[in-house]
């Protein structure tokens, strides 16, 4: 029996000396491994970038949004023309909410949309009115100059927070410094405080991306505007009342999120029971449920790329069973030099499981170049975790087990007579 | 006591006993060694002579365990082999047989130190000592000059003092050489034998070949006889005749 190091130093010298063909062998299990690379790259990029997105609407709360119900049929749209439209979540419905068991905080929003100069030029933005706690549970955070102060609260001060991408549409190219410039909006002025970037923007339902949005203090929203906005409709706007837009709900005890939720649910529900122009949503719920979808379409894509592995685990069988056909003298030579069955089937297959592996390894770097590839031309997000370049790697050498034990086999129980005969 | 006086222990390395070999192909059964019985003592150099498809491949393959017979014993060193597992049958061959072929049977790839160190690396002999031993054998059968080359760059003579170098290297028991000198011309033949010769009567290795070459015949200390697949030890005719030359040769020699 040969020592190990024997072993893997007789491997390595057969492999070199075909260099060509060893290299072509491993081919499929280089694109198989780089495909599974690749495949678990951008389903864990996609998994991330969704959980992340879920996340940040934070898995302690509960989300209620007003939603603008559904008109059914012209009759009813006409005969609403002469009435002003109303609908949403109202302060009753917040101090009733709040009166609840395990009910924190509640932190809410209030849209409405004013025109907007700019130079002489109309553009037309949303304006955010938001309670304090808006910035920390929003998770955005101040890319230059400040939030709200409370006494900006009390004093329903005109100050504005804009979004980052808010600056280019007021602004012309350069205007460095636009912290304590001032907006023209219908007839009052705000002066800006600060600017805001959240990561994911546009993370609640309804209301629109933070980014893209002027944030003004909800008390200073209350006095000017009351609870009307415009609704676009079409290429017209409509005067409408919605007295908030949204509730971030903290949950006390996280545990009993469902039944909390359900609470909520069955209150709205009855309390608006004529149109459904709210709606509800528990990101902890999103999450797990987004988590399962995740799992499954992982495993879906992994088993597809997997495939083209067990296609390239054939080929090298079949290369193998040609190669010991080849070498069958040389095999019945070192049976007669000493070599046991044993020497020769764990040589073949030690040959065979080095192929594979270095063909895994080759693979993982070309899953990681594919995977850039595609984040470098496309902006999809990839994500390399350890365990898919454990699985690469344990995966290509047990494709070189599979199916290098068969003609290793073979080669083992060659008999060395016909092999030495045939001359 | 043989005719140059060297001393033959009476010790038995090989001892047959009614080795029987028959080949079924098919419905077709061929007896090719139809009870074989003989002795190989430590130290003999023994020949087998006969017809081509008399069965001395067969007996040889047979005595190197590449080959089981259909019946019969085989002791080696008073070991029956026959009943061994692979693992035991593969170390038996790497300790204590060295095979020599016909055609070399070197390994092209591996320089010819390399090729001298399979059976080592087989017999888990350390890395270090395999190269001083194969530095050694390189340098007893005269080509120490040959050192890093391949077998493809060799002559066919040199490859099998390679084969030679070989085989010895585990320091077996005994040689089973096989028309070592099949294909070589008749000058490297006479070396090849000489070099055997010398292994045999100054190193007291023990060997078993199989030629065609009569005139071989004075190196040996025994002659078996394969006829029909029976020993027979009534001499060929073309043995006969060689004699008849060499005495001639001598009496011409004597005369001058
Ligand atoms: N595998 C085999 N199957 C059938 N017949 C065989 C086989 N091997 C050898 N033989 C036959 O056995 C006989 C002896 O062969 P061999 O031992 O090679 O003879 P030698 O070496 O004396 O020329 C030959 O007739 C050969 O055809
Ligand atoms: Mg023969």
């Amino acid at each position: 029996m040969m020592l190990v190091g024997d072993f893997f130093r007789l491997s390595l010298h057969n492999l070199l000396l075909h260099k060509v063909r060893s290299t072509l062998t491993s081919l499929g299990v280089i694109f198989g491994v780089g495909s599974v690379i690749a495949m678990l790259a951008i389903s864990e990029g996609a998994k991330r970038s969704a959980l992340a997105q879920i996340e940040a609407m934070g898995v302690d709360k509960i989300i209620v949004f007003s939603k603008r119900p559904p008109v059914s049929g012209k009759s009813e749209s006409s005969k609403n023309a002469s009435i002003m439209e109303r609908f949403g979540l109202s302060s009753v419905d917040r101090s009733n909410i709040a009166k609840m068991d395990n009910i924190g905080q509640i932190t809410a929003v209030f849209n409405t949309r004013k025109p907007i100069l700019k130079g002489t030029r109309r553009t037309d933005l949303k304006l955010m009115g938001c309670d304090y706690e808006f910035l920390r549970d929003s998770q955005a955070r101040m890319q230059k100059g400040r939030w709200f102060s409370p006494s900006d609260y009390k004093n329903n001060r005109c100050v504005c927070v804009i979004g980052k991408n808010v600056k280019r549409q007021l602004f012309f190219l350069g205007s460095a410094n636009i912290i304590g410039n001032t907006i023209r909006v219908g007839d009052d002025v705000f002066r800006i405080i600060g600017i805001l970037d959240n990561r994911y923007s546009n993370q609640y339902p309804e209301i629109g991306g933070q980014n893209d949005m002027i944030l003004i203090p909800m008390t200073t929203a209350r006095a000017l505007y009351k609870d009307y906005t415009s609704i676009r409709e079409g290429r017209n706007f409509r005067i409408a009342r919605v007295e908030y837009d949204l509730f971030l709900i903290k949950i006390k005890d996280t545990s009993c999120i469902d039944n909390t939720a359900k609470r909520v649910t069955r209150y709205l529900e009855k309390n608006h029971s004529e149109t459904k122009d709210w709606g509800i949503t528990v990101p902890l719920e999103l999450l797990m449920r987004m988590e399962q979808t995740q799992n499954i379409f992982t495993i879906v894509m992994g088993s597809i790329a997997g495939i083209s592995l067990v296609v390239g685990g054939i080929g090298i069988m079949n290369i193998m069973l040609a190669n010991i056909y080849e070498r069958r003298k040389e095999i019945g030579i070192r049976r007669a030099l000493g070599a046991q069955k044993l020497d020769i089937l764990l040589q073949f297959l030690i040959e065979t499981v080095f192929l594979t592996s270095i063909g895994g390894l080759i693979g993982i770097l070309l899953g990681v170049g594919i995977g850039s590839m595609i984040t470098y031309y496309t902006g999809m997000p990839t994500i390399y975790t350890t365990w898919s370049i454990i699985l690469a790697l344990v995966i290509s050498s047990l494709t070189g087990i599979i199916f290098g034990t068969y003609p290793a086999y073979k080669a083992a129980q060659q008999n060395p007579i016909t092999v030495l005969r045939a001359e | 006591m043989t005719p140059d006086g060297k001393k033959i222990p009476n010790d038995n390395i090989v001892r047959l006993v009614d080795i029987r070999k028959t080949y079924v192909s098919g419905n077709l059964r061929v007896p090719v060694l139809k009870g074989i019985d003989a002795t190989v003592r430590r130290g003999e150099f023994v020949g087998f002579i006969g017809t081509s498809g008399s069965g001395k491949s067969t007996l040889l393959n047979i005595l190197g365990m590449l080959d089981v017979p259909t019946r019969g014993q085989y002791y080696l060193e008073g070991i029956e082999v026959g009943g061994l597992s692979d693992m035991e049958q593969a170390t038996i061959r790497n300790r204590k047989i060295g095979f020599i072929f016909q055609s070399f049977n070197l390994f092209s790839h591996l320089s010819v130190e390399q090729n001298i160190e399979v059976p080592m690396v087989y017999g888990q002999v350390p890395t270090k000592i395999r190269r001083k031993r194969s530095l050694d054998l390189i340098a007893r059968v005269g080509l120490g000059h040959r050192l890093g080359h391949r077998p493809t760059q060799l002559s066919g003579g040199e490859c099998q003092r390679i084969a030679i170098a070989r085989a010895l290297s585990n320091n077996p028991a005994f040689i089973l050489a096989d028309e070592p000198t099949g294909n070589l011309d008749e000058k490297t033949s006479d070396e090849i034998m000489k070099l055997f010769h010398e292994l045999n009567r100054r190193q007291g290795v023990t060997i078993v070949m199989v030629t065609h070459n009569p005139a071989f015949g004075p190196h040996y200390d025994k002659i078996i006889r394969l006829r029909d697949g029976k020993i027979d030890d009534t001499p060929f005719e073309w043995e006969i005749e060689q004699e008849a030359h060499r005495a001639e040769a001598e009496r011409k020699e004597a005369e001058q």
